[in-house]
């Protein structure tokens, strides 16, 4: 079972994320952080296979979150889960940062299972 | 289900990948020439104008054109000129895709009609708002949208207000609030009772019962709605070729009898009628 870290300021986005990456029985989400600063400690902690990660975030924005752990680990596999995820200018950004995907909000259950599974 | 482009239409489906769209960008890039590059290759300006205009650009923030125009570099019609020749020659993502060895040309058309489809959802439609109101078109944009969304996320039916102009921004359960700044300088609000917060909580958490959910949670729904409909307006935004960053989202705190807004804000308040609650969306601008 592949875990997974989520990134995001909402709590209400984790709990949905979770409950379908639950439910799916074949990740298991080893826990949320709420900025990009608490997701590099986590990260550091927990390794993860993957992080779904928003972009608008306070502390330390989604962009910026990836491009350092990046630096830290080029194989990280990361999925920007954003509603920003439309403005061509972010999705390549995070593309050219090296986001496996990108993933717009609102989002269906189906999808989002979909592009972690082609990980 | 969002506001998408074309290249990551085509990703999402699977069609082609991200590095495809690297790829394509990197040729759009090298064959989409800015304006001052176009009118140094059409023998307009020379390289000492384009110095000239970029110094002057850095104390007044006009476009290069319209910087050339007022330095008497070049003529309006000149200007015309390369706008026109940029046009006829821009390349198109979908056409890059194609150079690219991505997409198939005979594919091309049928993806385009399927995203036209897909995204038909948001054609903006047109919303009544005072005459002269600063960044008009961006504020229909984000009044429709909101719209829009209230119907595909949360499944509600209404009846858009008129538009009010006000100084003032009166009492609800919840205030959702973003900041947008770029090509517009604004703060999005979003209002809600309690009764259409729990509506929101439902269709964000996608749970039937939200009655034991503590405020937090049911505070952030809205906001996360707020940060949905903001980030497709920023997608929107890009299709008409403005830019828009948003802030992340917070509650505002509004006294019973109402706050006042800044002497230099002027609220635009678009109520949304509903059965069973309220819920009003207003778009707070700088005056210019």
């Amino acid at each position: 079972m592949k875990k997974v870290l989520i990134v995001d300021d909402s709590i209400s986005v984790s709990r949905q994320l979770q409950k379908i990456l639950a439910d799916s029985g074949d990740f298991e989400v080893i826990g949320h952080a709420r900025n990009g600063l608490e997701a590099i400690k986590m990260y550091q902690a927990e390794r993860p296979d993957i992080i779904c990660m928003d972009m608008n975030m306070p502390e330390m924005d989604g962009l910026t979150t990836l491009r350092t752990l990046k630096t830290m680990n080029k194989g990280i596999q990361v999925i920007m889960v954003t509603s920003l995820g439309g403005v061509g200018d972010k999705y390549i950004e995070a593309i050219k940062l090296g986001a496996r995907d990108v993933i717009s909000k609102p989002f269906e259950s189906d999808e989002v299972i979909e592009k972690l599974t082609r990980l | 289900m969002a506001v998408k482009f074309f290249g990551q239409f085509l990703a999402e489906k699977g069609v082609i990948s991200g590095e495809d769209i690297l790829k394509a960008i990197a040729l759009q890039e090298s064959v989409n020439l800015k304006f001052g590059e176009m009118a140094l290759s059409m023998g307009l300006i020379n390289e000492s104008d384009i110095k000239r205009v970029q110094e002057a650009q850095r104390s007044e923030d006009l476009r290069f054109g319209d910087m050339c125009e007022k330095l008497g570099i070049m003529t309006g019609k000149e200007i015309d000129q390369v706008i026109t020749k940029q046009k006829n020659s821009h390349l198109y993502i979908g056409e890059a895709l194609v150079k690219v060895g991505a997409i198939q040309r005979e594919d091309l058309q049928g993806y385009l009609d399927s995203f036209k489809e897909d995204q038909a959802p948001y054609v903006i439609e047109k919303v009544t708002i005072p005459c002269n109101t600063p960044y008009g078109e961006l504020i229909e944009v984000s009044v429709d949208l909101t719209y829009k969304m209230v119907t595909r996320i949360v499944g509600l039916t209404f009846k858009p207000g008129q538009c009010e102009v006000v100084d003032r921004i009166d009492h609800s359960d919840t205030v959702a609030s973003i900041g947008l700044s770029g090509d517009i300088s604004a703060c999005y609000l979003f209002a809600v009772s309690s009764s259409i917060r729990e509506l929101i909580a439902k269709a964000i958490l996608e749970e039937k019962d939200v009655a034991n959910e503590p405020d937090e949670v049911m505070d952030d729904t809205v906001m996360e709605f707020a940060n949905i409909v903001c980030g497709n307006i920023a997608a929107k935004a890009a299709q008409l070729g403005k830019k828009i960053e948003i802030a992340p989202p917070e509650v505002l705190n509004i006294a019973a009898e109402g706050n006042e807004l800044p002497e230099d804000g002027k609220g635009l308040l678009f109520p949304i009628y509903l059965l069973g609650g309220h819920m009003a969306l207003c778009m707070v601008i700088k005056e210019i």
